[in-house]
């Protein structure tokens, strides 16, 4: 680390960390109210609310921190200021702590989610953006101060790069798509048309554009590989991601009320929609194999395993169902479930977890460190959340033939059919939640622990 | 290629892309009113006590949603209204096998979220869901089933598996009661079930209720 201000990133990946461990504990409440539908004291959709609430603000803390560590490497300049990205901190951590206070209390009590001013006052009601419209706000002004810090860092030095500049171009992209959720419509059609402005070109638009920006930063600091061939191929990346993924809008227009036209546009374009995310992959083994001298294994690994299962979770499990001929009988079964696990996994827990190993080392100021726990939450997560998405898709296929072909009742179809299908998924969710308590471990540990000391610990636990 | 020629390729074409995403918007937010009934003041306020009780944090709605309870999309089709309410209000009171909690949802807001999935129900969705195929394929073989199929009593009712959970199995409905039974219990079911939600199919001709009560006897 050269510069005080990367240790910024630090309070963001723990929190980021600490909330992931939320998120998988949560998850796992779920995976058992699918059998058990009484099983917890909260329902299921505020634990389910919970779930993907925690989700969403991991990953923005993650790339927040991220993005706090490559703008002093890149502009080589401390930040423009350091205690308004504290600050930025602790406001966005109070204002996330006040949202799941509120889910939590409606939970308990619905009849709290009383209207002020015309919207809701705990719970929006609206899947993923749950967080009631006083939120939104405050959530705004804390991007807006991130990305104003961030600028300023850049303006002061005028170092442009290709890389900080995708990373800051996806973000502002990602601040603006967050507008067209942040008002209602009387027409439950234009709510889900605005709504999936704000999610697809979330997760298929600017994040990937982040994702490319990331992969290529993490690759030149591992392998050392040149910045000029990095930066050309991360530009035909996100160039591609957006071309075809901006009008991939399109898969999520098929059927809920807007016109047949974007049967057309969405099943052509994101049919295309995994062709960026292969040369992503391409990419990072093209790097890789060039390179034979690398210190920090573990950062690479996590950082070609994310260019795979990005491919794998957003690409492969996504085309499968989105030719609007198939997504007719699969749309809103568990298909979708299935490729929604693997693709946040793939995309963005993986770029997360990739970027914390690269750079951590670095800002606790250690060269080596104990790589074997790196590896082994890998492997228990990965192995964990492949099955967790067999078990969904299998679940969903199942669901598609017998309620969607057969006519049979969803409930009878969910209870009986597919009973078995959500047994193994909650015993792989607890196999998943082995892997992260493994990580957040790790994450707790790295650099503080003395390298010498822990090999042989670790040589003695295995013999 | 220079990586200038690159950088630029990405900026423009996605701008290109993005103003095509725009036009589409704009056209598209023109067609929607036309694919939907007019919004009215009820199903305005049933919209907004959908978002209330965060009702997308189990069920799904044009598909879209938790995934955990069925869709709404076409849920007034499938059970009757006077059914749903009470459902909507005090769910384990009418299926004590349902899984939906009481929210301490009040009988006018029942009613306006009913109004609101009726006005969902008839929105133009490219013909999604797809009628399933068994459905559509199966041929019913005596009168009795044709009169099953016409009021789409297996929404609620299953026989052999077959249908819906929310109302008595009625696999082995012909050995239970007589044919008296039946034809009073079509006509009025809390006649002889006692709390029973099942809406009266009183308004179907005589020969109707007779065919069907035939079906019943032969289930056994």
């Amino acid at each position: 680390m050269k510069y005080e201000s990367q240790k910024i990133a630090q309070y963001f990946f723990s929190a980021a960390v600490v909330l992931f461990l939320v998120q998988v504990l949560v998850g796992t409440i779920a995976a058992l109210q699918f059998i058990w539908p009484d099983f917890f004291i909260l329902n299921f959709n505020t634990i389910r609310t919970l779930h993907i609430n925690a989700l969403v603000v991991w990953l923005l803390l993650g790339l927040m921190g991220a993005t706090y560590y490559v703008v002093p490497e890149e502009s080589e300049s401390e930040l423009w200021s350091i205690p308004l990205a504290k600050f930025q901190f602790w406001a966005t951590a109070v204002t996330v702590t006040l949202v799941v206070l509120g889910y939590i209390w409606m939970g308990i009590n619905p009849q709290a989610n009383i209207q002020v001013l015309g919207t809701n006052l705990l719970n929006e009601g609206r899947e993923y953006i749950e967080a009631p419209r006083w939120a939104d706000y405050l959530i705004v002004v804390s991007v807006l101060l991130f990305l104003f810090n961030n600028f300023m860092t850049m303006l002061k030095t005028k170092k442009w790069s290709g890389i900080q500049g995708t990373l800051l171009g996806g973000l502002t992209f990602l601040a603006l798509m967050y507008l067209p959720g942040m008002f209602y419509t009387q027409s439950m059609v234009k709510d889900q048309f605005w709504w999936w402005w704000v999610v697809h070109l979330w997760v298929e638009g600017s994040w990937e554009v982040i994702a490319a920006a990331l992969l290529a930063f993490m690759l030149m600091k591992i392998t050392g590989a040149k910045r000029e061939v990095l930066e050309k191929w991360m530009y035909i990346e996100v160039g591609l991601v957006l071309f075809t993924g901006i009008l991939g809008i399109g898969h999520h227009y098929y059927w809920i009320g807007t016109p047949s036209y974007w049967l057309w546009v969405g099943g052509i374009f994101s049919s295309l929609e995994p062709i960026p995310l292969l040369l992503m992959v391409w990419d990072a083994f093209r790097t890789t194999r060039e390179t034979r001298n690398v210190q920090n294994k573990v950062g690479l690994f996590y950082t070609v395993a994310h260019a795979i299962f990005n491919f794998v979770g957003a690409g492969l499990w996504g085309v499968i169902h989105t030719l609007p001929q198939v997504n007719k009988w699969t749309h809103g079964t568990q298909i979708t479930t299935a490729h929604g696990h693997l693709a946040f996994y793939g995309a963005y827990v993986l770029l997360i977890l990739a970027m914390i190993y690269v750079t951590l080392p670095s800002i606790r100021g250690v060269k080596e460190f104990n790589q074997s726990r790196g590896y082994h939450a890998f492997w228990w997560m990965t192995i964990s959340m492949v099955f967790i998405v067999m078990t969904i898709t299998g679940a969903g296929m199942v669901q598609t033939y017998m309620e969607r072909l057969m006519g049979l009742d969803y409930v009878s179809v969910k209870a009986t059919y597919n009973l078995w299908f959500w047994i193994f998924r909650a015993i792989f969710g607890v196999g998943f939640l082995v892997g992260v308590g493994i990580f957040v471990k790790d994450y707790f540990k790295i650099g503080k622990e003395p390298v010498a000391a822990v090999s042989t610990a670790t040589q003695r636990a295995s013999a | 290629m220079s990586n200038k020629a690159a950088r630029n390729l990405f900026v423009f074409g996605s701008l290109f892309f993005f103003a095509i995403l725009v036009i589409l918007t704009f056209d598209t937010l023109g067609k929607v009113d036309k694919r939907a009934p007019e919004i009215t003041a009820a199903v305005n306020a049933g919209k907004m006590v959908w978002h209330k009780y965060d009702c997308i944090g189990c069920h799904t709605i044009l598909g879209n949603g938790s995934y955990f309870a069925p869709d709404m999309t076409k849920a007034v089709e499938r059970k009757p209204k006077e059914y749903l309410k009470r459902f909507l209000m005090e769910p384990k009171a009418v299926n004590p096998r349902a899984t939906m909690p009481k929210l301490g949802m009040n009988a006018e807001e029942a009613e306006n979220l009913l109004a609101f999935l009726d006005w969902i129900s008839k929105v133009d969705t490219n013909d999604w869901p797809p009628k399933p195929i068994l459905a559509v394929a199966t041929k019913a073989e005596t009168p009795g089933q044709v009169v099953y199929q016409k009021y789409n009593c297996a929404s609620c009712h299953s026989i052999r598996g077959i249908g819906g959970t929310t109302a008595p199995d009625l696999t082995k409905a012909g050995s239970k009661y007589n044919a008296a039974w039946h034809m009073a219990h079509f006509r009025d079911p809390q006649s002889v079930v006692k709390n029973s939600v099942m809406p009266s199919f009183g308004h179907l001709s005589e020969q109707e209720l007779k065919d069907l009560t035939d079906y019943m006897l032969t289930l056994k």
